[in-house]
């Protein structure tokens, strides 16, 4: 038989004449396909009528005109200019960025020693499960309790003045232990600090233990190993972990309501009240503004490690 | 012989279970030592008592004479090969190799001509020239083995621990780099002391050979020795080239389960007790089980010969009747399974080279006989 016959035969005997003529390689390709879309629509559907098209309004509705008790479509900028060239709204951004850096930086300093412990000293996997469940216990209480029980705990006639006064270390009540911005930071610091500890705990625990005997074994010290293979491979746990606290202090309004007797304001603070007494173009602005920082913070923090190398 | 590493009396316990007990050893400066054992036998708790991951509960280690044992890990000046080579994963192919010599604390290397000099110089010896700037997750198995080996090597330690080494590589890469690490070895004149779990890796890599059993040390011997004269039956097990069976020596006969075997004549029998002292009572009988009969008979896989069932045996010969099982075809050599009529499969190997074998009918009976003098018998 010549090749010419065999060849003109073959496309004949692989036709199937009912599913179509596509190959079975192609009808796996196309039902993954169908698989991956099944798997994100509901996502997809949620994010957009509640994520994406709101955000969208909340841009649009920043340009609208604002008088006493209403907004109209109208559009301008005079809730941005105002809210620009007002000292009491800069100052609330100020205040946001400023408290957003103390607190990373105190979670980190609380958080990070934590983590080494629990993810690097206690190598019992059971251990580590009950240590980062400790961690999370304060969450079994809402979240306004957890913010008001300071009160009684850094208040004038509470329990840390009473036992400073005690032990004699002062003879005054500390007055600026609460409603203040120290207050808002501590509150702060014991409600994040978990979502530090999670993240670098897990990092630190993917760490090899040979790894760290292979630097002894080469000669390095401890804080010689600390800073040139702890650090580097735990900055992944730290950079998730410094996104959860930025995501959620930048957004806060109700520890600094709670615990700052309302002299520190933060944009979320700015936002309640303005939305409180109806002026919805001008919290559309702070929104914006809000929106617009995390964006910026998340990606100056997603530059400093690579990510999809974790993943 | 300058004796480098000399450990008296070490042991260390895990949980009351003892990981190595009484340990005396002296190793040879510029010599390459394997150690065989089991898994837990204590070999990697024996390297990481060296390297000062862990400390003895009684004993010292002595090195390059002075006592190093409560000395940190990092202060020691010994180099450990991981098995799962522990590189460092952020750091490039020359970060992993120039780490030691930039971060010890012990005369850090500070001047960076230097350093390249000296990191260009030990990738040219271990063949990874080119791959310096490559990530560690982005090369092959075997180059990383050489990343691990040339991480330790640049900072030229006299002795250097192997912790199986090999055992993460694929059966071709692992005879490549068996020679490579001799020849390496040889040409900077240090120390390495392998760990393996591999009978045939131990043999072939060192010089000397030290068999770990169950935390002791079994034997210590050139391999040849080991292979020729295990010291007691525990060794020969490890060394998996024997059949060994249970009994006790009477008069010119090992009494087993299949009947006597005869011994050969006095003189020349290559009875354990004329070769290395069978001091072997203390733990090395655990291995085979609570043994009514602490004797042990062992044969070399090697020196069984398979005769038809009917043939007779010389009269320095020994012949028992066997049931073949299986046979396993190993390319230069034959093994084949047979069951003894207490049960017992006992393993012949046969040398192709020295012509085809008997074609052996699976569930036929068959007679095994060897040398009365080949047996090597522990009573």
């Amino acid at each position: 038989m010549s090749r010419t016959i065999e060849a003109s035969e073959e496309p004949a005997m692989r036709q199937v004449p009912e599913a179509g003529s596509i190959s079975s390689a192609a009808a796996q390709r196309r039902k993954a396909r169908r698989m991956s879309w099944l798997l994100l629509s509901p996502g997809v559907l949620w994010m957009t009528l509640f994520l994406v098209l709101p955000m969208l309004m909340v841009l649009y509705v920043s340009f609208w005109t604002q008088t006493t008790f209403t907004v109209e479509p109208k559009l301008t900028t005079a809730s941005w200019v105002r809210f620009l060239t007002s000292p009491t709204y800069l100052d609330a951004l100020w205040t946001t960025v400023r408290i957003w850096l103390l607190v990373l930086a105190s979670t980190l300093v609380v958080g990070y020693p934590v983590a080494l412990f629990i993810g690097l000293l206690v190598r019992n996997k059971t251990l580590q499960t009950v240590l980062l469940v400790l961690c999370v216990i304060p969450f079994w209480t809402s979240f306004l309790i957890r913010v008001l029980a300071w009160r009684p705990m850094l208040g004038t006639q509470g329990a840390i003045n009473m036992i400073l006064m005690k032990l004699g270390i002062i003879s005054h009540p500390l007055e600026m232990l609460l409603f203040s911005e120290l207050s808002v930071l501590i509150g702060m610091t014991q409600i994040y600090c978990v979502f530090m500890v999670g993240p670098i705990t897990f990092m630190l625990s993917r760490i090899d233990p040979n790894v760290i005997e292979a630097a002894r074994d080469l000669g390095a010290g401890f804080w010689r190993i600390f800073r040139t293979i702890i650090l580097p491979l735990s900055m992944p746990g730290v950079v998730v972990g410094a996104i959860f606290v930025s995501v959620m202090v930048l957004g806060e309004f109700a520890t600094a309501a709670a615990l700052s007797g309302r002299k520190t304001n933060m944009l979320g603070n700015i936002i309640v009240s303005q939305v409180g007494s109806l002026k919805w173009a001008f919290a559309a602005v702070a929104g914006v503004i809000l929106t617009l920082l995390m964006g910026v913070v998340i990606a100056g923090l997603l530059k400093v490690v690579n990510l999809r190398k974790e993943l | 012989m300058t004796v480098v590493l000399t450990l008296n009396d070490v042991s260390k316990t895990y949980g009351g279970k003892p990981a190595v007990s009484g340990i005396d050893l002296a190793i040879a400066g510029d010599s390459y030592v394997s150690v065989l054992g089991a898994s837990g036998s204590g070999k990697t708790t024996l390297l990481r008592l060296i390297a000062g991951f862990e400390e003895p509960e009684t004993g010292s280690i002595v090195f390059e004479g002075e006592r190093i044992d409560g000395t940190p890990a990092h202060e020691r000046g010994i180099g450990f090969v991981f098995q799962n080579f522990a590189l460092f994963p952020h750091l490039d192919v020359a970060g992993n190799i120039a780490f030691g010599l930039v971060n010890r604390r012990r005369d850090p290397v500070r001047d960076k001509a230097e350093l390249d000099r000296r990191v260009a110089e030990v990738i040219r010896l271990v063949g990874l020239t080119g791959l310096e700037r490559r990530g560690v997750s982005q090369i092959s198995g075997g180059q990383r083995q050489r990343v691990a080996l040339a991480r330790t090597l640049v900072t030229r330690p006299r002795l250097v621990l192997l912790d199986e080494p090999l055992g993460a590589l694929d059966a071709h890469l692992r005879a490549r780099m068996r020679d490579e690490l001799r020849q390496i070895r040889r040409s900077l004149g240090v120390t390495f002391l392998h760990v393996t779990g591999s009978e045939t890796e131990a043999l072939t890599m060192g010089d000397r050979l030290i068999v770990l059993d169950d935390g002791r040390i079994g034997q210590f011997a050139a391999p040849a020795t080991v292979y020729a004269a295990p010291a007691s039956p525990a060794v020969a097990r490890y060394l998996n080239a024997y059949n060994l069976i249970r009994g006790s020596r009477s008069g010119a006969s090992f009494v087993s389960a299949l009947g006597p075997l005869p011994l050969a004549a006095s003189g020349d029998a290559r009875s354990a007790s004329s070769n290395p002292p069978p001091s072997a009572p203390s733990g090395t009988s655990s291995n085979l089980g609570p043994a009514a009969a602490d004797g042990v008979y062992a044969i070399r896989h090697d020196r069984i010969e398979v005769r038809a069932p009917e043939s007779v045996p010389g009269a320095d010969e020994i012949m028992v009747p066997a049931r073949f099982v299986a046979s396993e075809y190993g390319g230069a050599s034959m093994l084949s399974f047979f069951a003894l009529d207490t049960g017992q499969i006992v393993e012949v190997e046969e040398h192709l080279s020295r012509g085809m074998p008997l074609s052996l009918v699976p569930n036929s009976r068959y007679g095994l006989a060897w040398k009365r003098d080949a047996a090597i018998v522990y009573a």
